[in-house]
Parts: structure tokens; C-alpha cells; sequence
């Protein structure tokens, strides 16, 4: 695991909610920059993809280009409750409905993701962002966990 | 006069230094978070009833209520939760809680998921699986009287009603 | 007809009698405004009248698809006069199997992109343009059109699988950069040399159908605020406020007056958080990235502010339709006025630090001008409205909420320039913070929410809000348990089509100044394509450096 993350930021249709938040964590506040964290112009130079948005149907072909430009490994972090389910549009005629639908048509265009993890929350707030990259460079552990109750 | 504006940017320079350092140096020190901040809802086992008000008030569907013949399923993800509350205010035996928890990140979509099964209750007349037993319980303690044909599925009530009243009309 | 068409002389009685002439058929609702119904063929004249002669601005226009109530497809054309407060509302009807109306874009250039997107969404014809695909995607199947009554709002046409090339826009040859690399470009500048000649926007990639999903099954009147309230991240209360306040206008609801003072301090605090995002992206686009750092240290205290009073950063999720959800107690009156002062101290001293820097103030001053006519006769609204001379403010024109109880200054600035749109927002910042604190000493006691809520099927009603871009209106159709027909405007959809004066002949250097003055969601605006005329090539160029090749100092 590579300690000096060089993140892409590519928005696929959000509102910029969680965009702002991603930029938030850049500022004195919470400053990412201590980890290492630098956001750059191109994807070709990225090590870690910040996806916002449910991908809609006009953007599709250039975030296919996109993530295709980004060498191998690929890690791919999906921001808010659009990126990890569609959000509250998820079956609208213009929208595919976040990372989960995407990944098929992914499969279809040969594009392979090495790790995604998804950051859930509306807008994510900036530390929430921050525990999904330190959870991919392996620095916290997994909180949540599936729950199956049965009541008779 | 044209030094005292060239000389103005510098006061940069106190504003920094009165700001000082702010950063907090998270996930080793505590978050900047309130005690209002809306997080995950937790739903509590012995309370919820299956009734499935908080699935019609969810705006994106994240709350999802199923039927089935043996059980009633109400599923949570949090993947699509908007975390606006509304479940917890529509909630008639206060079973939806809102939590402070926002650290949610996972790799695996499934942890996501909660989900709750309520069997259903079976007519002590035909056998037949009808409503869950929280429901029954609720209907019950609002209606004490309702004891009498509380177990029964609404099918056979109605056809006791029709031969008690046709009898009584003979 | 002699008229008395100076600005403050004219009353409503006087405008029905001007407008008996075209049309018989007039009546005043109290939820929308005076609506005059007249056959399409007298359209232009009505809409030359209404726009020239009796001076309205032009604030919106909605295509309905009216098949299940009358059997014809309606647009409804909305102008309002400022000095009554007043909407002037054009209904025209055409037949659903041939649908025509003429255009009006050549009398009202600020109807262009109405029309285009009733095209796309709807499928009406108007006669005497150009129309082209505007909206939806190049490769939608051609005669869908989603907005119609008998297309789902969960409709997945195949072409998704087939989207193997990207759209191309001009077809001139690509630079060593692939214009399609990751984000998508939304402003096209076509340069000769080093000035900008022309600019085309080639966007709505963020189109989402949230207005069919308000008319479908899966949602209610009480649910559309969350909706609404997502539809843009940095200003989205706005809507929600806007679209609560059509419906209960509709249903004459008695909304508290508690409700609405509070709801009036969350959208000033907005308003605050919105601005000093927008100086600091500013800062950061013109090199100055301390300026970029402070200003958004001091935003993140109206966040926590934000949090501590609704619960949650952006998205409060307080509004429904006839009140708020969570109330503010004492202590967090307290809070909020602390909290504001120390904003309003360390502001002044970094907004004195800010306009003094050089390289701020000799690239923001006289660049990017836009003179007053052009901004009268193209209806923008907001603050690029303020600093070309044109008083114009929601608040204080079609007055709302708490507005009415307090007392506050609109600024205006009459250069037109990028210094003077600076210099309105960074204004109105510290008369928000002045509002806001007249609210929190001024607020009644009371409920949060009305007690009746009862909304009657088949009404119109008009909501409007300044947001910290400008004015957002929504007109709301009423129907059975959702609305029938919601429109949504976003004050950004009126002001871009101003950029195409304010670029032409200007340097290359300034246009990221000039396109980012009129605040447009910011995501959009990172990145350029810039097409040389002379050389025929189109270069994907960064903000940042062709900033930074033309240094002025």
C-alpha cells in the first residue's frame, strides 16, 4: 500500500455537494495534506479516483475514457449516496444509478477496478471521506457489518 | 499614502498568525462534530412492528419493505440513505433511533445492509399466515377487546361475523 | 392608446385594461399573478408589448403536457414588473397531434434556451428558429421525449449499451490533449490569436429528470422538498423554500410565523456560506491561494453553525410543506449570535487584506464588462444584475418569508465590471450577517408547522427566492397527492448566455475571471476548451494555466 496518495477528482453529474466537501478536506480544518494527499489535473498521473455523482446518461462515455487513463492498480473511492446507490434519483431515465449498476457496462468496455470503497452519506462530510482513504491505506479498521434479525 | 497601500496584503501576516494552527489532526483526535449531526438510524428489534410506515415515508427507498407469505422483510441500506430523519419522525412506536455515526466506509456493499424479518403469525382457525406478532400485540394493547378474534386471519373473522349475524337472524 | 409607462405611475387596474386589447380572457389568481389566455398567433404581439412597452423582465416559461386535463399542449410564458411585485403570466395552447408555437427569441433574446429545452423535453415545434438537441444526450432516440404524460419516469432506452465514442463538439482537429480526457468541458471559447471571439456552452450533463420524477408514483407532496433540496449542493435550500412556498400559496396554508423566520436565517446563513465559497474559489483562480485558505477556514464556522441548528452540514432537511421540522431554542440563538459576530471581525480584516492585493485588483477592474442594456434586455438576475446598474432584488421586489420585518440595503454598482460583482457579494455577506442578527432578536414565539394542510387539485401557484446566484423561481402545477407539472429555474440558466458579450474581444487571460463572476456551479468551470480560429486546433487547456502564462504584475 503506497503511503502518498495522488488523488483524481472526477464528478459525474453530483449536485457539487460532495464535491465541496472533498475540496473542504483540503483546507485548514481538516488538511489532507498531511497524509500526503495532492489532487492532480490528470488522470494519468492518479493513483486513487474520487467518483461523485450517479453517472448520467451524457457523461458516460467520459468517465469511461476517464477511468480507462488511470494506470493499473486502479482504486476507486465512491463518495455520497449518489456514487454508492444511485442516490434519491436512482431510477430516473437519465441516470445509471452509481458504481454498483456501472460496474457491469464497465465489464462490457474491458475497464477493470482493482479495490473500490464506498463512502456513503449526503453530502459525505470531509471526515467521513477521510475514513474511507484511511481505510484503503489500511490505517482504520471496517465499523459497519451486515445484520440479519429475525422476530417471530 | 500609496506605501500604506502596498503595505496592506502584509497584514496577512496577523491575521495568520491570530488564527494560529486549527487543524484537527483526524482519525487520531476527535472529529468536528455536534451532538445534532444526523448519522446511521439504528432500529431497535423490540420494537419495530413490520408495519412499514417508515418505507413509504423514505423518499429514496433505502427503507424497503417486502411481503412474502411467511414473513414481512424490512430492509435498510445505507448505501442510498439521505439521512434526512423522516423515518424516525414517522415512526408510530418510536422504534427508529438517529445515531451520530457517520464513519461508514466499507469495500463490501453488503455491509451495508440491515435487515429485519418478522414471521408471521398463522390463524389458529385455518392455518393460514396473516400478520406479525408485533402488530397484533400493537392492535391490542390500543384495543383490549380486540382479544376475542385478535388471532384469527381477517378472512375467517368475516365469516364468523357473517354466521353469527345469520344466525341471529333466524 | 396614450400609456403612462414611467416606472412607478402604472397600477394593475391600468395593466388589465392595456392588455384588454389582445385578449378578453384575463384573471388575477392570487397564488401566480394576472393570467391572460390568448391564441397563439397574438403571442408576439403580447410578448413585444409586455417586454418592451410595459418594461418586465423576462423570469421564466413553462411547456406543459396538458393531453389528460384539456387535450392540448400549453406554454406559459412569466414576466414580472418590479415595481408591483407583480407576474404577467402568457398562456398559450396548441393543438397535441401538431404541436407549434411561434418563437420569441428575436423579441426576448432571454427565451433562446426555453425554448430549446421544450423542444428537446417535450417535443413542441417553434416556428421561425433554429432547434437543435439541447438538453439530452446526441445519441437519444429521436421522437421520446421524456416530459410527456405517456413516457415512465424509469424508461432505460437501449443506447446506453451502445455508447462506445464520446460526443465531439466542433469538428475541428484535436490538439495533443483528447478534449474527452476526464471532466466534461462545458465552455467552448473560440479565440483568434489572443481574443476571445465567440464562447458556446455545451452542457446539462448533471441532468438528472428530477422534474418528471416529481410527477411520478414514487413521490408525494411532502417528499419533493428533499428532493428539490439536492438539486444543487452549495444553494439548494433555495429550492426547497421555493418550492414549499408555490404549494402553500396554492393552498392558502397558514405557514407560522416562526417557521418563517427560520426559515429565513437559514437561507441569509446560506447565502454567507455560498459567497465566501465563491470569494475564495475566486482567489485560488486568480493565484492568490492564502486568500483561498482563510476564506474558507473562516466558512468552515458557518458550517459547524449550520449543523448545530438543522443537523446536518448542506442538505438541512428541515423544510415540508407548511413548516420546518426542528426549532431553535435559546441557547442556540445564543451560539448562532457569537458565532457571527467573530465571523463578521475576522471577515472585515481579511476582505481589507483582499482588495488590496494587486494582482486582484488590476484583473478584476474593467475586464469583463457588461453594460447596463445589454443586462435589462438579456433579464439576468442576481448579482451580475447589481454591478451592471440594475436594481434588482427578490427580497425586496416579490417580498417573502421574514423579509418584510427587517430592514437591509441591496447593494448596486454600476461599473460592470469583474471588481464590481466582487465587491456586491462581499456586500451582501456582511448585510446577511446583519439580517440574520435582526431575526434572531426579532423572533415570535409560536408553532413550527401549520395545522391544516389541504392542497386543492388542478391550481397554479409561483414561488420565488433569491438564492446567493440570483433569483430561482418554481411554478407548481397542483394534481392528486403530487404535483402535475413541476418547473424548475436555476438562476445560472438565465445568466450564462450574458457571457457571450462579456467575452467578446476580451483577452484569453481573463476569461476564467469572467466566467467564474457570474458564479456557476464551480465544478464546471475547471476546465476549457479553447479552439483557435486561425490555426483551426482545439487545445484542452487548464484555468490555472493560462492564468499563470499571462502573469499582469
Amino acid at each position: 500500500m503506497k503511503k502518498s496518495i495522488w488523488v483524481f477528482h472526477l464528478n459525474t453529474g453530483s449536485c457539487n455537494g460532495c464535491d465541496i466537501e472533498i475540496l473542504d478536506a483540503l483546507t485548514p480544518y481538516f488538511d489532507v495534506e498531511r497524509f500526503g494527499i495532492k489532487l492532480v489535473a490528470s488522470p494519468r498521473h492518479a493513483d486513487l479516483v474520487l467518483l461523485t455523482g450517479p453517472i448520467t446518461l451524457k457523461t458516460l462515455p467520459m468517465v469511461i475514457n476517464a477511468l480507462r487513463a488511470v494506470p493499473r492498480p486502479r482504486y476507486v473511492l465512491a463518495i455520497g449516496a449518489c456514487a454508492v446507490g444511485g442516490g434519491i434519483w436512482y431510477d430516473s431515465y437519465s441516470v445509471i444509478g452509481g458504481v454498483k449498476e456501472f460496474k457491469k457496462i464497465l465489464e462490457e468496455h474491458n475497464v477493470e477496478i482493482d479495490k473500490i470503497v464506498f463512502v456513503p452519506g449526503c453530502p459525505a462530510r470531509p471526515e467521513a471521506i477521510i475514513y474511507g482513504v484511511a481505510l484503503l491505506l489500511g490505517l482504520v479498521k471496517e465499523k459497519v457489518s451486515k445484520e440479519v434479525v429475525v422476530i417471530d | 499614502m500609496t506605501l500604506k497601500k502596498l503595505l496592506k496584503p502584509f497584514k496577512l501576516l496577523s491575521i495568520a498568525k491570530k488564527a494560529g494552527v486549527v487543524t484537527v489532526l483526524y482519525p487520531y483526535q476527535k472529529p468536528l462534530i455536534t451532538p445534532e449531526f444526523r448519522g446511521k438510524i439504528v432500529i431497535d428489534s423490540t420494537k419495530c412492528m413490520g408495519c412499514g410506515a417508515c418505507a413509504n415515508a423514505c423518499p429514496p427507498n433505502a427503507l424497503l419493505i417486502t411481503e412474502s407469505n411467511e414473513a414481512v422483510i424490512l430492509s435498510y441500506f445505507v448505501g442510498r440513505c439521505i439521512f434526512c430523519g423522516r423515518c424516525a419522525d414517522v415512526c408510530p412506536t418510536g422504534a427508529i433511533s438517529i445515531s451520530n455515526e457517520f464513519e461508514l466506509a466499507t469495500t463490501n456493499l453488503d455491509n451495508l445492509k440491515t435487515i429485519l424479518v418478522h414471521r408471521h403469525r398463522e390463524c389458529v382457525n385455518c392455518g393460514r399466515p396473516f400478520a406479525t406478532g408485533r402488530i397484533l400485540e400493537y392492535v391490542l394493547r390500543k384495543v383490549p377487546m380486540a382479544e376475542k378474534y385478535i388471532n384469527e386471519c381477517p378472512d375467517c373473522r368475516k365469516n364468523r361475523f357473517i354466521n353469527i349475524v345469520s344466525i341471529r337472524k333466524r | 392608446m396614450v400609456m403612462n409607462t414611467s416606472k412607478s405611475k402604472l397600477s394593475r387596474e391600468e395593466i388589465i385594461d392595456a392588455l384588454k386589447k389582445f385578449s378578453e380572457d384575463i384573471i388575477f389568481v392570487e397564488s401566480a399573478g394576472l393570467i391572460i389566455r390568448v391564441k397563439k398567433d397574438r403571442l408576439r404581439e403580447v410578448a413585444r408589448f409586455v417586454h418592451d412597452v410595459l418594461d418586465a423582465y423576462f423570469r421564466t416559461m413553462m411547456a406543459v403536457d396538458e393531453r389528460p386535463i384539456n387535450n392540448t399542449f400549453a406554454a406559459y410564458y412569466v414576466f414580472g414588473k418590479d415595481e408591483l411585485g407583480l407576474n404577467i403570466i402568457i398562456e398559450t395552447h396548441t393543438d397535441p397531434l401538431d404541436p407549434e408555437i411561434p418563437s420569441i427569441s428575436d423579441l426576448v433574446p432571454a427565451a433562446d434556451w426555453y425554448e430549446l429545452e421544450a423542444w428537446d423535453l417535450l417535443g413542441i415545434r417553434f416556428t421561425g428558429r433554429k432547434l437543435y438537441r439541447f438538453i439530452l444526450p446526441d445519441e437519444w432516440p429521436e421522437g421520446l421525449y421524456p416530459l410527456r404524460k405517456d413516457v415512465d419516469y424509469n424508461l432505460r432506452p437501449a443506447i446506453r449499451k451502445t455508447l462506445k465514442q464520446p460526443p465531439t463538439g466542433p469538428k475541428v482537429p484535436v490538439g495533443p490533449y483528447h478534449p474527452a480526457l476526464h471532466e466534461p468541458e462545458y465552455f467552448e471559447l473560440f479565440v483568434e490569436g489572443e481574443r476571445v471571439v465567440d464562447v458556446r456552452y455545451n452542457g446539462f450533463h448533471i441532468h438528472r429528470g428530477i422534474e418528471k420524477l416529481a410527477e411520478s408514483p414514487r413521490f408525494t407532496y411532502q417528499k419533493v422538498p428533499f428532493l428539490a433540496e439536492r438539486i444543487c449542493g452549495i444553494c439548494g435550500f433555495v429550492h426547497s423554500v421555493s418550492y414549499t412556498m408555490s404549494i402553500e400559496r396554492v393552498a392558502k396554508i397558514d405557514v407560522p410565523e416562526r417557521a418563517e423566520y427560520i426559515r429565513s436565517i437559514i437561507l441569509e446563513i446560506e447565502r454567507i456560506h455560498s459567497h465566501l465559497l465563491w470569494l475564495g474559489v475566486a482567489c485560488h483562480l486568480l493565484g492568490y491561494d492564502a486568500g483561498f485558505m482563510h476564506t474558507w477556514r473562516i466558512r468552515e464556522k458557518i458550517m459547524v453553525l449550520a449543523e448545530q441548528l438543522t443537523g446536518s452540514r448542506k442538505t438541512y432537511g428541515i423544510n415540508l410543506v407548511g413548516g420546518v421540522r426542528k426549532d431553535i431554542n435559546k441557547d442556540k440563538i445564543q451560539v448562532a449570535m457569537n458565532t457571527l459576530s467573530s465571523v463578521k471581525e475576522e471577515l472585515s480584516k481579511l476582505v481589507e487584506v483582499i482588495t488590496h492585493v494587486p494582482q486582484i485588483v488590476k484583473r478584476a477592474s474593467g475586464t469583463g464588462i457588461l453594460p447596463k442594456d445589454d443586462a435589462r434586455k438579456l433579464s439576468v438576475v442576481g448579482p451580475v444584475a447589481r454591478a451592471s446598474g440594475l436594481n434588482r432584488d427578490v427580497r425586496k421586489d416579490y417580498p417573502y418569508a421574514a423579509y418584510p420585518y427587517v430592514s437591509f440595503k441591496v447593494p448596486v454598482y454600476s461599473e460592470g465590471d469583474n471588481l464590481a460583482r466582487i465587491l456586491v457579494r462581499i456586500d451582501e455577506v456582511f448585510e446577511s450577517i446583519n439580517i440574520i442578527e435582526q431575526l434572531l432578536d426579532k423572533i415570535p414565539q409560536g408553532p413550527i408547522f401549520a395545522e391544516k394542510i389541504e392542497v386543492p387539485e388542478g391550481k397554479i401557484g409561483v414561488g420565488n427566492v433569491e438564492a446567493p446566484r440570483g433569483e430561482v423561481i418554481h411554478i407548481t402545477i397542483t394534481g392528486k397527492g403530487r404535483p402535475y407539472r413541476w418547473r424548475v429555474r436555476a438562476p445560472t440558466y438565465q445568466n450564462i448566455p450574458a457571457l457571450k458579450v462579456m467575452l467578446k474581444d476580451a483577452p484569453l487571460a481573463d476569461a476564467p475571471l469572467t466566467i467564474a463572476s457570474i458564479d456557476p456551479c464551480f465544478s464546471c468551470t475547471d476546465r476549457i476548451v479553447v479552439v483557435d480560429l486561425k490555426t483551426g486546433k482545439a487545445m484542452k487547456r487548464n484555468m490555472e494555466e493560462i492564468i499563470r502564462k499571462n502573469k499582469v504584475i
